[in-house]
């Protein structure tokens, strides 16, 4: 092409790059908030066959996220409680705070046992039921049993309004009743060995993954965090709740994309003046690689409309493969020396960058086909930024390298010539197959020792203190884990309570067998209606008979006046859910009824305490519209099978390379070109099996990449090979220039703060290095061969 | 709230263990009771109540051991024995089989706090009441009113009487419910029987 339609060219792809860029920056800058996403649970993959299940997920990650819950513990009880008031009084004053709660309103001990008085007779425990109906049962003993409790009878209900004591057993069932916070001092209190711990809670006003949410909640627990050390320097604040993973996961990432930006950015930036000896070269590749970075940028934004954590780290790993393609340009143009001219050189590298970029898009779109929300984005940004900075290689750079360079630092050339003569040497002719043979001889022992992990906490990184100070929380205050639960359907409302009360009659089984710390569900706290009927007939054999029924109160000591007064109060009327949820007592409960709808209705249970899969899954067993929801459990899963697809993928896409080799350079020859990626993989993995690596998604995700840069350089190097005949060794300093160049930025991901990005880093590491290092054997058996002394 | 009052009245029983109490009686007294970690005696419980014309009258035998828990085991007017371990609340039959109670987490809780005071809690109980004590360490009375109003508002006293051991406890509620317990020959409990330690070495 000519040299104008060069320039215009240039100038037009320039026009286009600042368009993006603007669109871009808009989308970034000029919607509000940055449109950064660090809810974790965004990222992941939808799970559940029930939509519902999804829903359920979402609205308890909520409920419980979008609030602090702190503790304020002393050995000094009047300290914990005034640093506690103190810390209530300070975040209340910050209005990024919708509501704090510290000191409890005052409230009456008998508005709890209020709302249930009228429905007394519909109201009976499991074990009242069971024993009530039992064909001997001895009521006037009941009785006796009753009135000499040992210290107490009643509290909140009299002696005259439940002589039986069947509302006092149902009402001390209730999880209110059971937490272990009391109220004290106006307080929420538990007390543990000489600890006096203090509840307080915050409602953010607005979420907890918001930036700026985030930053003011947290400047204002600092602020008072620091008020309390100051006055109580023996008070201790423990705190938990999503908006300090959310932070920790953003500083973690952002700490990441710094340090693997600013030093993969440094470390290439002096590879390269090592190699070129001019600044030039570096401006044009980092300028190649800034197109691909803004397009990855605004094509994810256009599409997603906002861009994972995971997926920013992951770009700024990506750097160092983009930056391939100008590097593979800007040798050739080193190569030709004089004879350079901008127009040929791009014809010259044109067909080994379009193998390599659709080798990588191949399998960028082969991950984006995973159903995960966070590999999509990644896979998005992958291609639009590979076809970018490509195509800035094409369209761009020709314009800006019209003249002619300086080669190649020589003593580099030489240096990559003498190791590709030693690597290849050892693996020419037959003995190649044999090398290949030792290889995966040695490689076997460590195939032998993989296992594999697939807990989505890989892709969670959760500080330590975190996680310590939330499992103190939840023993100090019962709160459940919210990420493991039950949903119950039914056709109607009154079947959903049926179906939950067949899963709390085996939940309450392992509660008493200790392998449950208890659990939350509606429906023992408003029974279903069959349930209340049943209960009000137990009731009824004894309301059926008042003459004998008031000779056995009587007989027992009650007054006339009460006996009339418990006679006239039946039958009374049967709870009903709606009503239920209006009082103010079911406030905190409210969550659990997801409500009805055309298909029928839905609730959640809630398991307190760690109880393992097995038992909790055990529980649900069989039961007709009682499913486990178990997020992080199935996430898992659903890794192990990704884990499974990605090892069968990568088989595949090798057998798939296979024809296209051999089509393009021949079937003797094929096994050569083959033998750096394949042999690398290979090896990588008998690496990761030696250092006890659990093997995870995100290593296999690594593998492909392997497989997709490996193959590119074998490509470049046979293809380019022969351009640069008379510079040997020109052509594999290029393509170690492109390994070091994504060691650099690849490899610092393994010293990344995510475990998945670890995984990750370090098998591109390994990956890369072996396949850098196997590549001279592709050509081991053709020419140049100069300077090869043999 | 039936839960909250048992734990309030556990923990006044706190001062069972451990002599750390402002007044100089108290501090004897706490004392003297600390000396006796598992002590049976025989109980007369007399219960009052504005529904009731006729006291609630029940006798029977009361072991407690330290760290262990207790074994209520009423006589007459009927025979019941109730194991207080830790958190649960259990009916031991003639067996010595336990059944476990449901709905009574509230006397278990009793138990377990009582436990915990005995091993030297006795803060627990000055944080909930106010505690005056009378008489000489020979013939003593400690009355704990609640400190905390929401509490006050349900239970009225707990006043507990006695000389070398714990000789009776006199609960009152706001309701006008007296519950009074005697104890009679209180002394060392020594070797349990099987039944007894069956029961109380439950978890």
């Amino acid at each position: 092409m000519s040299t104008p339609g060069i320039k215009l060219r240039a100038g037009a792809f320039a026009l286009t790059t600042l368009l993006v860029a603007a669109v871009g920056a808009w989308l970034l800058f000029g919607r509000g908030p940055l449109p950064i996403q660090t809810d974790l649970l965004a990222m992941l993959p939808a799970t559940e066959q029930n939509p519902l299940a999804e829903a359920a997920v979402a609205r308890l990650a909520h409920a419980n996220g979008d609030r602090m819950v702190l503790v304020v513990a002393s050995a000094d009880d009047a300290h914990a409680k005034a640093a506690a008031r103190a810390l209530g009084r300070a975040l209340a004053a910050h209005k990024v705070f919708a509501s704090v709660a510290a000191e409890l309103p005052p409230f009456d001990l008998a508005q709890l046992s209020a709302p249930y008085l009228a429905h007394r007779h519909w109201l009976l425990t499991a074990s009242d039921r069971t024993a009530l109906s039992q064909p001997g049962f001895d009521l006037a003993q009941a009785l006796a049993q009753r009135l000499n409790e040992p210290f107490l009878t009643g509290v909140g209900v009299t002696l005259a309004e439940d002589p039986f004591g069947t509302l006092q057993h149902f009402l001390a069932a209730q999880p209110w009743n059971r937490s272990p916070l009391m109220p004290e001092d106006d307080l929420l209190v538990a007390h543990a060995g000489d600890q006096t711990q203090v509840l307080v809670t915050a409602m953010l006003a607005g979420s907890a993954y918001a930036n700026d949410v985030q930053r003011r909640a947290l400047s204002a627990l600092a602020d008072a965090e620091a008020q309390l050390r100051a006055h109580w320097p023996d008070v201790r604040l423990l705190r938990t709740g999503a908006v300090f993973y959310a932070a920790a996961a953003r500083a973690g990432a952002e700490h990441d994309v710094h340090m693997v930006g600013w030093i993969s950015t440094a470390g290439i930036a002096l590879l390269l003046l090592a190699v070129f000896r001019t600044v030039g070269p570096l401006a044009l590749t980092f300028l190649s690689t800034v197109v691909g970075v803004v397009a990855a940028t605004t094509v994810t934004l256009l599409v997603f409309g906002q861009v994972f954590l995971l997926t920013l780290v992951f770009g700024a790993a990506l750097l160092g493969e983009a930056v391939d393609y100008s590097i593979q340009y800007l040798t050739a143009r080193a190569n030709a020396g004089t004879r350079w001219q901008a127009g040929t050189g791009i014809r010259q590298v044109r067909s080994a960058l379009l193998l390599a970029l659709v080798t990588s898009l191949l399998g960028y779109a082969l991950l984006g086909l995973v159903p995960f929300p966070a590999l999509r984005q990644m896979a998005v940004f992958a291609l639009a930024g590979m076809s970018a900075a490509c195509a800035s290689v094409f369209w761009l750079l020709p314009a800006l390298l019209a003249h002619p360079a300086k080669p190649m630092t020589p003593l580099l050339v030489r240096g990559a010539h003498s190791l590709q003569q030693t690597l290849a040497r050892p693996a020419r002719g037959w003995r190649g197959a044999v090398l290949a043979v030792i290889v995966l001889a040695l490689a076997i022992p460590g195939w032998l020792r993989l296992k594999h992990d697939d807990d989505v906490h890989n892709l969670i990184a959760q500080p330590a203190s975190l996680t310590a100070q939330e499992v103190r929380i939840r023993a100090i205050t019962g709160l459940g884990n919210a990420s493991q639960f039950y949903l119950v359907q039914g056709a109607d409302e009154d079947a959903t309570l049926r179906h939950e009360q067949v899963l709390e009659t085996r939940l309450q089984q392992l509660v008493d067998d200790d392998q449950l710390d208890g659990f939350l569900g509606l429906a023992s706290m408003v029974p279903a209606m069959s349930q209340q009927t049943q209960n009000h007939a137990v009731f009824a054999r004894w309301f059926d008979h008042p003459d004998s029924l008031r000779k056995t109160l009587a007989d027992a000591g009650f007054r006339a006046a009460a006996i009339d007064a418990w006679l006239a109060s039946w039958p009374g009327t049967p709870l009903t859910l709606d009503a239920w949820l209006r009082t103010p007592l079911a406030t905190p409960f409210r969550q659990l009824w997801m409500g009805c709808n055309q298909h029928g209705c839905a609730s959640l249970v809630l398991p307190q305490g760690a109880a393992g899969e097995r038992v909790l899954a055990s529980a649900a067993a069989g039961l007709s519209g009682v499913t486990l929801v178990d997020k992080p459990a199935s996430v898992s899963a659903l890794f192990g099978r990704y884990r499974g697809y990605a090892s069968l993928w990568l088989i595949a896409a090798m057998l798939a390379i296979v024809p296209v080799f051999g089509w393009r350079y021949g079937w003797r020859h094929m096994p050569r070109v083959m033998a750096p990626p394949a042999l690398g993989i290979a090896l990588t993995l008998a690496t990761l099996g030696y250092f006890g690596q659990p093997l995870t998604l995100f290593h296999w995700m690594a593998l492909m990449l392997v497989l997709g840069v490996g193959a590119n350089y074998a490509v470049f190097l046979f293809e380019g090979e022969p351009h640069t005949v008379d510079r040997p060794g020109a052509m594999y300093a290029s393509v170690l220039l492109s390994a070091l160049t994504a060691l650099l930025s690849f490899g610092l991901l393994s010293l990344s703060s995510l475990p998945a990005l670890r995984d990750f880093g370090l098998t591109l590491l390994l990956g890369i290095g072996f396949t850098a290092l196997l590549v001279p054997v592709s050509r081991a058996n053709l020419g140049p061969c100069h300077g090869d002394p043999a | 709230m039936r839960r909250l009052i048992l734990v309030l009245l556990a923990c006044l029983l706190a001062p069972f263990a451990q002599a750390q109490g402002s007044a100089p009686l108290l501090h004897q007294v706490l004392d003297e009771l600390g000396q006796h970690p598992a002590v049976r005696a025989d109980f007369i419980q007399t219960r009052t109540a504005p529904a009731l014309d006729q006291p609630q009258v029940s006798t029977g035998h009361l072991l407690f051991v330290l760290g262990r828990g207790m074994l209520w085991q009423t006589v007459t007017p009927f025979a019941q024995t109730l194991a207080l371990t830790g958190t649960r609340t259990a009916r031991v039959d003639a067996d010595g089989r336990l059944h476990a109670m449901h709905g009574d987490r509230g006397v278990s809780q009793v138990s377990q706090m009582l436990q915990g005071m005995l091993g030297g809690k006795v803060d627990a109980a000055l944080r909930q009441f106010d505690v005056v004590a009378s008489g000489t360490s020979a013939d003593w009375v400690l009355r704990f009113t609640p400190k905390q109003a929401r509490v006050a508002r349900v239970l009225t006293s707990i006043t507990l009487i006695g000389d070398r051991y714990l000789q009776g406890i006199t609960i009152d509620m706001q309701d006008g419910t007296r519950t009074q317990i005697r104890f009679a020959s209180t002394r060392a409990a020594g070797a349990l029987s099987t039944l007894e330690s069956g029961a109380l070495s439950a978890p």
